[in-house]
């Protein structure tokens, strides 16, 4: 019985666990959690490409709408600019003061005009196709929904049960009574949970990423692409694939000790979230720590936001990514060794389970 | 060259504050041997703790030579029909056999074969492509039974195998284990059909509260028990006065005048002084028509052991 051996039997548990990883029932919302950014843009990419072929025909130039000024009274405004594509007027403070927006569009950008009592108060346009705009919307997206609740939470479901969801359904024992180490069990689990989780979030972070660009212009498209585009996309998935790797092997460990993983998961999710703002040392003990590094567009922060936020959204001392990969890759190391040390000695016990 | 005995040296195993086994010393040689107590008495946690799925608090178990803490060898050598009834989501009956076989390093080709074979020996080929789930309980016991036989096993291990078989069936199965031991393995079984173990085994233990209140076989453990005071029926013509022959050996516990006074069941501590002391008098001319034991099967031994646990 050589590594050889163990190897093969390592994938021949796995392969056995694929299919249920990615059929069971438990499954669907794995799905749903990572799927949720690319059905964001595109129900947004939708929307933008409906306003661009419907609005046209009712666009204002932009000239006459950038010689409105604050200050100018809405019948004024509406003799210049036209009827608004969209007019809501209501009242506030006890029917004091009547409020009034207005919506106009220059065939690029929209304009929304808020009047207080007929006096224009504030001007603001904005662009349907903001390339720039999108991208920072998909880094906000992948670095606070993506990292910290999708793959944090998918994994969960998936790794957790491993071992956990076996114990309850009381079929643990037919693995453990296998001709196989406990190791070579834990191992070809791992690897199951590990290429399902890797597939589904780096594909979900894929087709994302493949959303927020679809509906801008094919040039500005392919200017990126040739620019940074492929290097942003690797090390999304990059980042997406080695919080799977990760948080897998928390929640791996997690299954085998508690009989709910969902509290301690809970605290994790905590410490993950306060990471930004804990010492030096303790930040390295942490998945997001990691893989927020490698995310390649940071969040735009600014000094109005309060200075905890600011600290809990980016890594206080971000590590190069060659120290956040092998960082990265010791943490999940030492955390398989001691679920192995666990599994060694986990015994079958349905009763007390 | 490994020793093919199974030892349990002092091996103690509790469930908290509660007590599985304790303190249990055996060798257990080839050939079947029945573990036989009642519900919660420790014979599953003596299975599990041979198999490895659960771990003695004190003590050592070598298996042939073997430590459960080593499935990787161990479960190359044993299997194990356990009492849990239940099999991996959407497993089917072929899918449970064979994985096992996979795993030991079979191809798939060995492994399909070789559990299409074990299926065939318990009559479970028709139903070998439906899951388990779908499966009624004899099934079940009957694929469980395939699964720890197909890897052709030195330790067949068997937590209650006769369980929801129909009678033709379980003599199949009795003739299997029989087989199996006939070639030097060991067959380790528990039951609480105690007639049918009485028969099959060549040896049995004896559990009670978590300990080995007898063990060896059958006839031999009924004399283990010294304290235990043996019956026998007399039949005999003039049953008072044998009686009142017999009261005065001190070896005599008991005796009951049968309803028709020409039969006597006595109770006695000592069988050699016993059947001495019958040997005097029929020698004295009281005629002896016949002596039987009434309690040399595994039930008497049984109800005697657990006594009011049961």
């Amino acid at each position: 019985m050589n590594a050889a051996f163990r190897f093969r039997q390592t994938w021949v548990i796995a392969r056995l666990h694929l299919g249920r990883v990615f059929f069971s029932r438990r499954s669907f919302w794995v799905y749903l959690l990572a799927m949720f950014p690319a059905v964001v843009f595109l129900a947004n990419g939708i929307q933008m490409k409906i306003q661009h072929r419907w609005v046209p025909s009712r666009a204002t130039p932009v000239a006459l709408l950038e010689s409105i000024q604050e200050g100018a009274r809405e019948d004024e405004v509406i003799e210049k600019a036209g009827k608004p594509i969209k007019d809501r007027s209501f009242q506030v403070k006890n029917k004091k003061h009547q409020i009034r927006h207005m919506r106009y569009f220059d065939g690029e950008r929209w304009w929304d005009l808020s009047f207080r009592d007929g006096i224009l108060q504030r001007k603001h346009s904005r662009r349907i196709f903001n390339f720039t705009q999108d991208r920072l919307a998909f880094a906000g997206m992948f670095q606070f929904y993506y990292l910290r609740l999708a793959i944090f939470f998918g994994c969960l479901g998936i790794f957790a049960n491993l071992f956990r969801g076996e114990m309850l359904d009381k079929t643990l024992h037919f693995w453990f009574l296998a001709p196989a180490r406990r190791e070579v069990l834990l191992a070809g689990k791992y690897l199951a949970g590990v290429i399902a989780a890797v597939l589904i979030f780096t594909v979900g972070a894929i087709l994302g990423f493949a959303m927020m660009l679809w509906p801008h212009h094919a040039a500005q498209v392919t200017a990126y692409w040739q620019d940074q585009g492929l290097s942003h996309l690797f090390w999304y998935a990059s980042a997406a694939a080695l919080g799977c790797i990760g948080y897998g092997s928390v929640f791996l460990a997690f299954g085998l000790l508690f009989r709910n993983p969902i509290i301690p998961a809970i605290v994790v999710l905590f410490w993950e979230n306060i990471n930004g703002v804990l010492p030096k040392l303790l930040q390295k003990f942490s998945v997001l720590h990691y893989a927020q590094s490698l995310c390649p567009v940071p969040v735009p922060t600014n000094d109005s936001m309060p200075i905890l936020i600011r600290l809990l959204i980016s890594p206080a001392d971000p590590p190069s990514t060659f120290t956040a990969v092998f960082g990265f890759l010791i943490v999940t190391a030492l955390v398989l060794w001691v679920a192995s040390w666990i599994v060694r000695r986990l015994e079958i016990n349905y009763d007390t389970d | 060259m490994t020793a093919p005995e199974i030892v349990f040296h002092e091996v103690s195993r509790f469930y908290g504050e509660v007590l599985g086994v304790n303190n249990v010393e055996l060798k257990i040689l080839p050939g079947i041997t029945s573990l036989v107590g009642p519900n919660g008495s420790g014979k599953t946690t003596l299975m599990n703790l041979l198999t490895g799925l659960i771990h003695p608090d004190r003590g050592t178990i070598m298996v042939r030579g073997l430590s459960p803490r080593d499935p990787e060898r161990l479960m190359r050598i044993t299997g194990y029909a356990t009492q849990y009834d239940t099999a991996p989501r959407s497993t089917t009956g072929f899918d449970f056999v064979s994985t096992g076989l996979i795993l030991a390093g079979n191809t798939k080709k060995q492994a399909a074969e070789l559990a299409w074979k074990a299926l065939e020996r318990i009559g479970m080929t028709e139903a070998a492509h439906r899951k388990v789930a779908s499966y009624s309980k004899g099934m079940r016991q009957r694929v469980r039974l395939a699964q720890a036989i197909a890897g052709d096993p030195d330790v067949l291990v068997l937590d209650e195998p006769l369980n929801g078989l129909d009678p033709l069936i379980r003599a199949e199965t009795v003739a299997l284990f029989q087989e199996f031991a006939a070639q030097g393995r060991h067959v380790i079984l528990s039951s609480h059909v105690l007639q049918e173990v009485d028969i099959i085994s060549d040896r049995v233990i004896l559990i009670t509260n978590g300990m080995i209140v007898a063990e060896g076989e059958v006839h031999g453990v009924r004399e283990e028990i010294h304290e235990h005071p043996s019956q026998f029926m007399i039949r005999c013509r003039d049953a008072s006065r044998v009686a009142s022959l017999l009261f005065v050996q001190d070896h005599i516990t008991e005796i009951k005048l049968h309803d028709d006074r020409l039969g006597l069941l006595v109770m006695t501590r000592d069988r050699t002084e016993f059947s001495r002391a019958l040997t005097e008098i029929s020698l004295d001319g009281y005629t002896i028509e016949s002596v039987m034991a009434v309690d040399a099967n595994v039930d008497a031994l049984y109800k005697y052991l657990i006594g009011g646990s049961e």
